[in-house]
């Protein structure tokens, strides 16, 4: 079933789809207003629920009193903990992962509440209006406990415990070790380090998390409409949590508006509300406010990491060590758990470099916060700013230029499949190629150049550089997340050719932006022979596709897309058949394109549909064992999946007078392997970095020592606009990978690189007053304190 | 995120709308480009129990040039003042401060009577009531009166007016002077300002004659600087000038720290812009000099 062998390049022999610039099928229903979202969902006389949520941040609830709401105008129901214990199973994290502590997931907070914007109590009204004015009659009484905001604090033996059957705060712990670190330390000619931190960030897609259930009396069942990214895994969830079998609960994943990891994991409010539906028989929907979209749903990053670099005196670096502490927030996520985000920080922190010995440990610590979850780039956001800073400090104290640093220690072509230290293997990749792409797009020793004439006159000019590799596509050898029991290694095509001759191939994988309905639409046209307006691409309705796990990690174009290309191959076998029996000639002198099955050299041929008819709708034309059903099916598991890798430049300038960080210039040559769509690609690299300047310069969710959030809206929580995005340069280098198509992962590249490169410019704008930059976002108050501290500094000495 | 309930009324007449509010007992509230009472309510930080909409009350959106002032009517746009021949060519200072204000879609809704009446500390039109000595009217049960903007703006998003009266036109006087200039700092486009000054000189060719000066986003209201005015005429007109100004601004002021900018920040933008609001109002006063 599975094929791991790389794919023949010769299979499609002119490709005419994959490597086009085709505009977006999704495209004319999302610009004009006909795109389907969840809170577009209209059911028969639809519920609305509202959540009372908790503004203590850790506290014992001694009484939830619902008498007076459950009175108000317009409310169905009132639902506490107590009130719907026996209406579901807690759903689990698992992993098999040593030191971790798996904290359960319930919809409502039962006994005592963790965060600040935690559910405690649901009101299910005839409006959202009535749901929310009842929603101020619920009384609650709390016996305040000690909050815990800090993770370095939470830590601490004496610290209050979140979760005391965890017995500790620290839900999951970890060390990676290669080689021997203190000895080559020692022996280091250069050593260089310091604690580096990324601060919380929100994903803040721009459709807040949206979930219709509507229930269908006639059969007890229900349908979940979710804004996930994820409805495979959901359904599974809940069909287990409830207690319903999978053909009573169809999950649909509609048009869903981004979800940057937001929507990748299971939620308490999904359950709930598959609850309430099922409890009142009625349809019910429910769309976050954006104050509880950035409040409740998973956050980013929050580490804290505290490294070391050691070099020899040719600048190559010879050794790492970090301590990687984070702040995972309230709960474990389901299924990816509270591992995902620190865990990776660690196993990706040696990056692309050939780094001999290693020791990097995490832990992933509870706090009174909401969970950090995956968000796009997950983990290597945080390990590739770390790394590549220290890649800067170790060539500023050795005296080598950055781009030469990178050169001397990038993994080279012949050296592939490489091991880093950590156990990541790297697959051939341009990790060199990229390197030199960049410098040459950027004009980098020209750049240089005018870096020289700049800091001349006093302006503060830097450039800097983040290189970094990713694994995109994995198969069934490695776990995305550690130690986790759900298989994500593979992915199943299901293409069919109805009685009309048309297309529909569904997948599991399924799209919240990323142009999947096309991509996946261009590989079929081309291996299939089809034209590719006559394809529809149909995802994320459990319904209507195969098992899947859904789209995150950057998998869905490697797993799908390999998926697509063998089924269409075992589709395009059938119809040559038919075809044969029809055009009276060998399978071997058929070609298909454009829907057609032609005889090689002649004017004979015949349509897809002529075939259907002939199949479907004819019991002469066909002898009956040639009748065989225009329908493939192929999963698909690329077993180790396939690195992607990118190096991005950024140059920067810094207004002494004002601290702020203007980007004049910012390029990205990444290798994806081949290219489906350019303008996807693109699109995908585009919006990626415009997310990590926002990493960079702007984004923080700023919690205070209480576990109260302060940036809790819009005008608090900084996002960058278009005036903050600058134009970009964006160079392909396309080595083929080795999985079916030779495609590589890409959806996650941009956030990854582009907050490193950017602190990398900013470190070198402010090298005159020699300032190192090691916490993210730089905001032009974090800058100004810097400069007035490196001035008070200066004045000291003198 | 919805507001509790209310009632609307959408009356003809300012009149009309003085009663509505008369008769909700303190209770109601004047709705007029909603950019920043409809986010308090979606909030439950406003719960009035009426909305008195002024958008259907007509003869309250006018530009009007009287000579020695113009009159703006309290339900005039952003965009209007910002694309006004007549205010380009006569308060120079707001037309360039109108850019400013929030983004386009917010500006084709907001109005100057909404905006006063808000007092954010880090809004323009405030800042340029103070600038300008703007003379606010309004009417309320006992008939009309003018307020100074000096007295208009209390406290951070507090205004000195009655529950039950109503910003009907703001007066700006045109100013003389041969040099000004506008400056502000936001962290994004069309943000609220983390410093901003407005400046205007009058000098002859040796020497300052007059100045006028506001800033904003450095205290709970904006602020016109009358000691620092009096303090940059005395000085010498020289070379040192403007670095001597930006350390009286900057001396005037001690804004508090909050969650986008710590107050020495905020004072170290205010001495920025200050500097540079400076050496554009004496340039362009060269030139006229
Ligand atoms: C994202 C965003 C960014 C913004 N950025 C800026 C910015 O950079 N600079 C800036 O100056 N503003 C900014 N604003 C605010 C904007 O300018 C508002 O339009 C303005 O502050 C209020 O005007 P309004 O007409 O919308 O008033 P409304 O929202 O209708 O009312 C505001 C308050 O004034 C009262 N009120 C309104 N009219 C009258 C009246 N005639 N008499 C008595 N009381 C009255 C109302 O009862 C209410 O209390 C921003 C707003 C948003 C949403």
């Amino acid at each position: 079933m599975n094929s791991d062998r790389p794919a023949n390049r010769s299979d499609v022999l002119r490709p005419k789809n994959v490597g086009a610039p085709i505009r977006r099928t999704e495209d004319p229903r999302l610009l004009t207003g006909s795109g389907e979202y969840t809170a577009d969902r209209m059911p028969d006389r639809p519920l609305h629920l509202a959540f009372l949520r908790s503004g203590q941040p850790h506290a014992k609830i001694t009484r939830i009193d619902t008498t007076a709401a459950s009175e108000a105008a317009g409310v169905v129901a009132v639902l506490t903990a107590e009130e719907i214990v026996d209406d579901f199973k807690p759903v689990i994290p698992f992993s098999r992962m040593a030191n971790y502590y798996a904290t359960p997931i319930l919809p409502l907070a039962s006994g005592k509440v963790r965060y600040v914007g935690e559910a405690i109590a649901a009101i299910v009204a005839t409006s959202r209006y009535l749901a929310e004015d009842a929603l101020e009659l619920i009384e609650v009484d709390y016996e305040p406990l000690k909050p815990i905001a800090r993770a370095e604090l939470a830590v601490a033996e004496d610290a209050p415990l979140l979760h005391e059957e965890a017995g500790t705060n620290v839900l999951i712990a970890r060390e990676f070790k290669k080689g021997d670190v203190g000895k080559d330390m020692a022996a280091a000619a250069v050593r260089v380090g310091g604690r580096f931190e990324m601060t919380r960030k929100a994903p803040l897609a721009m459709e807040p998390r949206s979930y219709t259930a509507e229930y269908e009396k006639r059969r007890d069942a229900l349908t979940l409409y979710t804004s996930s990214n994820i409805p495979g895994i959901i359904r599974d969830a809940i069909s287990e949590s409830l207690s319903l079998p999978g053909h009573r609960l169809r999950v649909v994943a509609p048009d869903v508006g981004g979800s940057f990891g937001s929507k990748g994991s299971l939620y308490p409010e999904e359950l709930l509300i598959c609850i309430a539906a099922r409890r009142l028989r009625r349809s019910i929907k429910w769309t976050a406010d954006r104050l509880e979209d950035i409040s409740s749903s998973s956050q980013a990053f929050s580490e804290i990491v505290d490294a070391e670099m050691g070099f020899d005196a040719n600048g190559t670096a010879t050794t790492l060590q970090a301590d990687v502490i984070g702040d995972v927030g309230a709960f474990s996520i389901y299924p990816w758990t509270c591992g995902l985000e620190p865990v990776q920080v660690v196993s990706f922190l040696p990056g692309p470099y050939k780094i001999q010995s290693y020791r990097g440990a995490v832990r992933g610590v509870a706090t009174c916060k909401p969970p950090t979850g995956p968000y796009r780039g997950v983990g290597r956001p945080v390990s590739t700013f770390v790394c590549e800073r220290l890649m800067d400090m170790g060539a500023k104290a050795l005296g080598i230029d950055p781009l030469e640093i990178r050169r001397r220690n990038l993994v080279r072509a012949e050296e592939f499949p490489y091991r880093i230290a950590s156990g990541i293997i790297w697959d051939k990749t341009g990790f060199i190629e990229c390197l030199d792409a960049a410098a040459e797009a950027a004009g980098y020793v020209q750049l240089r150049k005018h870096q020289a004439h700049a800091r001349e006159s006093g302006r503060l000019f830097g450039i800097g550089i983040a290189s970094y590799a990713e694994l995109t596509g994995i198969g069934s050898r490695i776990a995305v997340a550690p130690g986790m029991p759900i298989n994500t290694g593979s992915e199943t095509a299901k293409i069919t050719i109805d009685s009309t001759g048309a297309i529909t191939a569904a997948f599991g994988v399924a799209s919240h932006g990323q142009g999947l309905e096309t991509t996946l639409g261009q590989i079929i046209a081309d291996d299939l022979g089809a034209r590719f307006e006559d394809i529809r691409v149909v995802q994320g309705d459990s319904d209507e596709v195969p098992m899947s796990t859904g789209t995150y990690a950057s998998r869905s174009a490697v797993l799908g897309g390999g998926a697509a290309k063998h089924a269409s191959a075992i589709l395009q076998a059938k119809l040559r058949r038919v075809a044969s029996h029809l055009l009276e000639a060998s399978t071997e002198d058929l070609e298909v394109t454009d829907g057609k099955v032609a005889v090689l050299g002649t004017d004979r041929s015949v349509t897809f549909k002529q075939i259907a008819k002939a199949v479907y709708s004819d019991m002469k034309t066909l002898p009956v064992d040639a009748r065989e059903e225009l329908t493939a099916t192929y999963t698909y598991d690329p077993i180790n999946g396939t690195t992607a890798a990118a190096t991005h430049i950024a140059a920067v300038e810094i207004d002494p007078a004002t601290c702020f960080v203007k980007i004049h210039k910012f390029v990205v040559a990444e290798d994806c392997g081949r290219i489906i769509n350019p303008m996807i690609v693109d699109g995908q690299v585009h919006g990626g970095v415009a997310q990590g300047i926002g990493a960079a310069l702007f984004e923080e969710l700023i919690y205070d020592d209480d576990g109260q959030l302060l940036s809790a809206s819009l005008v608090d929580y900084v996002i960058p606009s278009a005036p903050e995005v600058p134009l970009m340069d964006v160079v392909h280098v396309e080595s083929e990978s080795a999985v079916a198509g030779g495609f590589r992962g890409m959806g996650e590249g941009g956030t990854i690189g582009a907050p490193a490169a950017i602190a990398n410019a900013i470190a070198d704008a402010l090298s005159p007053f020699d300032i190192d930059v090691s916490i993210l976002p730089m905001t032009p108050e974090r800058i100004f304190r810097l400069i007035q501290n490196a001035k008070l500094k200066a004045k000291e000495k003198s | 995120m919805k507001p509790a309930k209310f009632d609307y009324i959408a009356p003809s007449t300012v009149d009309l709308a003085i009663e509505a509010l008369v008769a909700s007992n303190g209770e109601g509230k004047v709705l007029a480009g909603g950019q920043s009472l409809l986010p308090l309510l979606n909030f439950r930080m406003a719960r009035p129990s009426i909305l008195v909409d002024l958008n259907r009350i007509e003869g309250l959106s006018y530009i009007e040039d009287r000579e020695d002032r113009i009159a703006i009517g309290a339900l005039t746009r952003h965009r209007d003042l910002e694309h006004s021949p007549l205010v380009a060519a006569r308060l120079p200072v707001m037309s360039a401060a109108m850019r400013h204000v929030a983004h386009l879609a917010i500006r084709n809704r907001g109005t100057i009577g909404g905006s006063l009446s808000h007092a954010d500390p880090a809004a323009e039109l405030p800042m340029l009531a103070m600038f300008y000595d703007a003379s606010i009217a309004v009417r309320g049960p006992k008939g009309l009166r003018t307020i100074a903007a000096e007295d208009f703006f209390v406290d951070a998003l507090t205004n000195c007016l009655e529950p039950d009266e109503i910003v009907v036109e703001v007066e700006f006087p045109v100013l003389d002077h041969d040099g000004w200039a506008f400056e502000e700092v936001a962290r994004r486009f069309g943000d609220f300002a983390l410093a901003s000054i407005a400046l205007s000189v009058r000098r002859t060719e040796t020497k300052l004659e007059g100045a006028r000066i506001a800033v904003m986003g450095v205290a709970d209201t904006p602020l016109r600087l009358r000691e620092a005015e009096q303090e940059l005429v005395a000085l010498p007109l020289d070379a040192q000038l403007p670095e001597r100004f930006s350390e009286i601004v900057a001396s005037k002021v001690s804004p508090n720290d909050d969650l986008h900018a710590s107050g020495e920040y905020r004072t170290h933008l205010l001495k920025q812009l200050s500097k540079r609001a400076l050496r554009t109002a004496l340039e362009a006063g060269e030139r006229t000099a």
